[in-house]
């Protein structure tokens, strides 16, 4: 399980706002990476169901439907490396590429047999200024994890810098998410997922600015091949999408490399 | 044996924590006897009675179990047929009469619950030989080899639920390059004592260039005296292989799968007038049939009882150990039928969980009479492996009365409730 909500400003800046969602991928990022010489293939498809208005300039998110592909290999058994292609498609625009990000990670391996799971993740990327005014934008991700029985736990204080856009002096935003889960059964496990944007790290946005949603989500462990997410998410304050539909689903590839050692 | 209590014992065990180099750059501490791993060797002959002081260093109460012998239930080593456990600081002595022949072992048989640090997670094992009266085979050498793995940690598995894995791993305790290769020249035959002593890894065995003449499983004869290339072991069980040194170089006799060859599992064999780097090659396939070593033709004898033991799983979550249970229960609150003395009882093995499991009878042997439905016989076996999904059928003739405890032998399912103990009527 992971997740990870990719920041890419899509609202007008001129207010001391925090970052908007791009609502291009809503995950929460576990500790877990990618087996080595393995391939995960991921489709985030995002509906908002209610979001915002297009502004001069800027392509709404409202009734837009984002569909980002990830595509993650996994190095060794301590690093992956993921890139994403972001979509997005609603009435007028039809559909259109909106930027491509490369997110190396790397954990603490497994059998160093630490109590919680850690891995830090960076994330470079391009998207066009008419979904984002900040069109480079750099983040850092820690991701600590905790599976305990049936429950798990994770969180993800992350980090965003703009390297290139209106908010290229707001220096660094803090965007933390986590998530609280539970395995009601083998197949479904279900919890919820927070994600939010306080603006920077030096001027904390008022709430009114902040973003802040909060999704209901259920994860499907129907095997361990495939990876399937669904939720919907409460964006409670003014600066958030206020309904966004999210779904995941994500096939490893091993390409004959399967660990055998079972 | 000498009777008198202050006398010297035939043997002592004793039981304390101790640093450990599997290589110079591994270092552990963990639990062992007397000082080593694996434990010291003990040769008996069968029918000869013995004695053995068992003293528990350690800050933890201890048990020793006799793998592999008919002996009493309450010097067996298991606290739920009724042996005590041996109080932290204490010692004991125990005196039995060893039967049968072969290769066989000893360990603790203290559960480790969620510890990592504890039962055959730690170095408390070691062979235990009851000299066999006929010599099972020509041979010019013999060579015990143990297998172990070492530092266990908890990892998600395929089937969703916790799994045991290991950063290490080691024969007779050394990790692969580090202890002195075994010599031999061409032409010897050489016998190989193997016994997988993981605490809960299957292990497989090749010699590159060689195969294996099988000639006991779990230190009993069997019928047909296969040669394979690759030998598989699961925790707990023993092979005796013959090997005709007849391929001259430098080899690495280890497991298959690089994954463990690379922690350790390994060790070289070292032709005389041949030197460089040991050599691998991984066999074209892994296939173990313990058909293979069975006579082809199904047993002679009716059952007087069947006993069907079915053994499945609950999920208790992904960060869990699997719940086991055997007949719909978990130990201590299954009662699988009493066993009658002289009778012949078929257990049916009934694995529909996802996991093999190398179920384990103490103080008896069973023969196998099925595998998937073909039948066979002639094998005897105090472990077998029974593989997801599969049904083995094995003839007990219950002829050593006492409490007999029943379980797989993998650690964390026998700590998550995989046991049952049979009483005799």
């Amino acid at each position: 399980m992971k997740f990870c909500l990719i920041a890419v400003t899509l609202l007008a800046v001129t207010v001391p706002a925090a970052r908007a969602q791009g609502n291009y991928e809503i995950q929460v990022y576990g500790a877990e990476t990618v087996a080595p010489r393995t391939t995960m293939v991921e489709l985030h498809s995002n509906f908002t169901a209610d979001g915002h208005l297009a502004t001069p300039g800027l392509a709404a998110t409202n009734r837009a439907e984002h569909e980002t592909v990830e595509i993650t290999q996994g190095i060794n058994d301590w690093s992956e490396v993921g890139f994403y292609i972001f979509t997005s498609e609603q009435s007028g625009l039809g559909v259109q590429w909106v930027g491509d990000h490369i997110r190396p990670r790397v954990r603490v391996p497994e059998k160093w047999r630490w109590p919680v799971g850690v891995s830090l993740s960076t994330e470079v990327g391009y998207q066009r200024a008419l979904f984002s005014p900040d069109t480079w934008t750099w983040e850092i991700r820690p991701i600590v994890d905790k599976t305990s029985g049936r429950w798990y736990f994770a969180v993800n204080p992350a980090l965003e810098r703009t390297w290139h856009g209106p908010d290229v002096n707001q220096g660094l935003g803090f965007s933390p998410a986590a998530k609280i889960s539970y395995d009601f059964t083998k197949k479904i496990t279900g919890g919820f997922e927070y994600y939010a944007d306080y603006g920077s790290i030096t001027h904390i946005a008022s709430l009114h600015n902040q973003q802040q949603q909060l999704f209901p989500a259920i994860d499907l462990n129907v095997s361990p091949n495939w990876e399937i997410n669904f939720g919907v998410g409460i964006g409670p304050t003014a600066s958030t999408d206020h309904w966004i539909v999210k779904g995941i689903i994500g096939h490893r590839f091993d390409w004959g490399h399967k660990d055998k050692t079972r | 044996m000498n009777q008198d209590p202050d006398s010297a014992p035939d043997y002592r065990i004793e039981i304390g924590e101790i640093d450990w180099e599997l290589s110079p750059g591994k270092k552990l501490r963990t639990a062992a006897y007397n000082g080593r791993i694996p434990g010291p060797q003990i040769r008996l002959q069968a029918g000869k009675p013995v004695s053995i002081e068992i003293a528990n260093r350690l800050d933890r109460a201890e048990i020793v179990h006799w793998h592999g012998q008919w002996i009493s239930p309450d010097v067996d080593g298991s606290v739920e047929e009724g042996s005590p456990m041996i109080p932290a600081g204490a010692s004991t002595r125990i005196r039995f009469t060893p039967r049968p022949e072969g290769l066989h072992w000893y360990h603790t048989h203290a559960m480790a619950h969620r510890s990592l640090k504890e039962g055959l997670y730690t170095g408390q094992s070691g062979l235990l030989y009851v000299e066999p009266r006929a010599n099972p085979g020509g041979y010019d050498r013999e060579q015990f080899v143990v297998l172990h793995d070492w530092e266990p940690y908890y990892s998600a598995s395929d089937d969703g639920s916790l799994m045991v894995k290991y950063t290490a791993a080691s024969v007779n305790g050394r990790m692969l390059g580090h202890d002195s290769p075994f010599a031999v020249r061409p032409g010897q035959r050489v016998l190989f004592h193997i016994l997988n002593a993981s605490a809960t890894e299957p292990h497989w065995l090749t010699l590159p260039g060689h195969q294996f003449q099988v000639l006991t499983l779990d230190g009993r004869p069997v019928p047909t005296q296969a040669k394979v290339e690759a030998l598989r072991l699961g925790p707990a069980e023993r092979v005796t292989a013959l090997v005709a040194m007849d391929t001259p170089g430098v080899w690495i006799m280890g497991e298959p799968r690089a994954a463990f060859r690379n922690a350790g599992m390994g060790t070289v064999i070292e032709y005389a007038g041949c030197s460089g780097k040991p050599q691998f090659t991984p066999p074209t396939r892994l296939a173990w049939d313990y058909r293979s070593f069975a006579d082809p033709n199904p047993s002679t004898y009716k059952p007087d009882l069947t006993v069907p033991l079915v053994f499945t799983s609950r999920f208790q979550g992904h960060g869990a150990l699997d719940r086991w249970m055997i007949n719909g229960k978990s130990w201590p609150d299954n009662a699988p039928p009493l066993l009658h003395e002289g009778l012949r009882h078929r257990l049916i093995f009934d694995n529909r969980s996802m996991d093999d499991h190398p179920v384990h009878l103490h103080r008896h042997a069973f023969e196998l009479v099925s595998i998937r439905g073909a039948a066979m016989s002639g094998i005897q076996k105090d472990v077998v492996v029974v593989e997801a999904g599969t049904v083995v059928e094995a003839d007990l003739v219950a002829g050593n009365p006492g409490n007999t405890l029943f379980h797989c032998h993998q650690q964390d399912h026998m700590d998550s409730g995989f046991m049952a103990l049979f009483r005799y009527a």
